[in-house]
């Protein structure tokens, strides 16, 4: 589903490349950490598989496409098969949580009948039935980052990416966002989790992929965080 | 495709940006009319001068005795018939001649007789001017009424030539007063159009800042670059619109009031401009053709391309950089 052949990426000044010759194969419906300290790649990675980067050299592979030759017009349509949420969940303050998730769908031309349609069903599934009407100034961060999800998630994209998700939540919030995650993953769609969050990544135990100074240095199935952490 | 977010989005931005919108309304409607009034004037001077220039002529004088001429073409009294067949054949022998016609002494001073207001000059026992004072005269009409240097200067230093008498002369400062005007009104648009370039290009950048966070968002997921300009390239189009319907209004009042009611009635032997120059304005502009030989194509560049063209192509370039994908 997301591949990177020997990825390099070089940021314009002096210094080593964000990633260096890449390599990682992610199959369909997998749940994938990507965790390393702060600066080792992972943002970039992510960045790379949206296109909102282009390597250096190498190829990244996103649904069998080579991306990185793919030209710009198709770039949203790339970007409609992939959800993404951020660790600063970037909610519309001005429109009530139905609304931000209708964003999604109004602004890729979807049908008002459909988005009427969808729209109730996802915040089912994300928990927020009953807040569909507030507004996200209104909501608690574990409420606003499931907003997030639920916009992230209601075109079901095949790919969700989600970079940090937890890193402003409680730890007890997170978990329900885990939850959530782990949920979306079951339906099929392929998670990638970028994180810095020990307790989670060992407490839910999934593939681990391990970035440090831009090289991959662990590819563990049902690995922990790390020993050196 | 739902448009409802797109004319939601048009709304908002043109209230929020309400006095960016107004400033670009104004400069553009001040600018396209004064290019709009340089075009008139334009057709203007075109119309006169196709209309009076075929009429304007030449008029050679030959010498006669006594001749006042300071050009010592006259030094041997009056012209000779060999003089003056020699200045008939060089005034023929010029490419920018169409036709000469020779008037005799008698026949000008015959005409000279029948202007009433002259008779002073002509009656009595020991009159100012006689038919001997008359000069012989070659009057010359040419093939292209813009260009009559090359026979003046023929002519100019040949025995029995008195003087030549250009009558485009005339017209001279009616033409100059044209060109002045339509020149100024170009020069000023120019800049006011680049005022207005500016200022399209500010509100865009201003707009887009508002928007940043929806347009970061749609980026995400995955709306059509189309779909994210639309709501810019209608508030520029709006503005556009209005800015040419003020431009219209005002060059109309312009050629009703101005040139219709007063100056058609007023001077009445030059044609003057109509409502078919204004709406050949509006919608052709000035007569520009692209530049490749033989193929004639014309460029519109009337009031209702100009303005759209003005707000829409910065609108497109700067959301092109601003809204990147």
């Amino acid at each position: 589903m997301i591949r990177f052949e020997k990825v390099t990426k070089s940021y314009p000044g002096p210094g080593r490349p964000a990633l260096d010759q890449v390599t990682v194969d992610i199959d369909k419906g997998e749940f994938v950490y990507l965790v390393g300290q702060s600066g080792s790649g992972k943002s970039t990675a992510l960045r790379l598989v949206l296109r909102e980067l282009r390597p250096s050299s190498g190829r990244v592979y996103v649904a069998g496409k080579e991306i990185n030759r793919m030209a710009g017009w198709k770039v949203p349509r790339l970007r409609r098969q992939v959800g993404t949420v951020f660790q600063d969940f970037r909610l519309l303050p001005n429109k009530t949580v139905a609304e931000n998730v209708a964003f999604a769908l109004q602004v890729i031309g979807k049908s008002r009948r459909e988005i009427n349609r969808v729209v109730p069903e996802t915040l089912e599934v994300v928990g927020l039935k009953d807040k569909a009407g507030r507004l996200p100034d209104e909501l608690s961060g574990g409420e606003q980052q499931r907003v997030a999800v639920a916009r992230a998630f209601v075109n079901r994209p095949m790919i969700l990416i989600a970079d940090e998700p937890t890193g402003n939540l409680d730890p007890a919030t997170s978990v329900g966002i885990m939850n959530l995650l782990e949920e979306i993953n079951r339906t099929g769609t392929t998670v990638v989790m970028a994180t810095h969050d020990h307790g989670l990544v060992d407490q839910f135990r999934k593939r681990v992929v391990e970035l440090e100074h831009g090289k991959v240095v662990r590819d563990e199935a049902a690995g922990s965080y790390g020993f050196q952490h | 495709m739902q448009l409802r977010y797109v004319f939601t989005e048009l709304r908002s931005g043109l209230r929020r940006n309400l006095s960016m919108h107004l400033a670009v309304v104004l400069t553009l409607f001040v600018s396209l009319t004064l290019a709009g009034c340089g075009m008139l004037l334009q057709r203007q001077a075109d119309k006169t001068a196709e209309a009076l220039g075929n009429e304007l002529q030449i008029l050679v004088n030959l010498c006669v005795n006594d001749d006042p001429s300071d050009t010592g073409n006259c030094e041997g009294g009056a012209v000779t018939d060999q003089q003056s067949q020699d200045i008939r054949a060089a005034i023929e022998a010029s490419p920018e001649v169409a036709s000469v016609e020779f008037q005799s002494q008698e026949e000008g001073f015959a005409e000279f007789q029948d202007v009433p207001e002259y008779e002073p000059y002509f009656e009595g026992p020991d009159p100012v001017i006689t038919v001997d004072d008359w000069p012989p005269q070659y009057w010359i009409t040419l093939e292209d009424p813009e260009r009559a240097d090359g026979v003046v200067s023929a002519v100019t230093g040949l025995e029995g030539v008195s003087s030549i008498k250009d009558q485009r002369e005339t017209l001279e400062p009616v033409f100059g007063l044209i060109n002045a005007l339509k020149y100024g009104s170009w020069i000023a648009s120019a800049l006011l159009l680049l005022a207005s370039l500016l200022l399209v290009a500010n509100t865009i950048r201003l707009a887009a800042l508002a928007r940043r966070r929806e347009i970061g968002i749609m980026r995400l997921v995955g709306a059509s670059t189309l779909y994210i300009a639309l709501p810019f390239l209608l508030e520029a189009l709006v503005t556009a619109v209005i800015g040419v319907a003020l431009a219209a209004g005002a060059l109309a009042a312009f050629t009703k009031f101005a040139i219709l009611d007063g100056l058609e009635n007023a001077i009445q032997f030059v044609p003057w401009i109509g409502w078919e120059d204004f709406v050949e304005t509006l919608l052709t502009g000035p007569d520009v053709s692209l530049p490749f030989s033989g193929v004639d194509v014309p460029i519109p560049l009337g009031l209702v391309v100009l303005g759209p063209a003005l707000t829409l192509i910065p609108t497109l370039l700067l959301t092109r950089k601003y809204i990147k994908v």
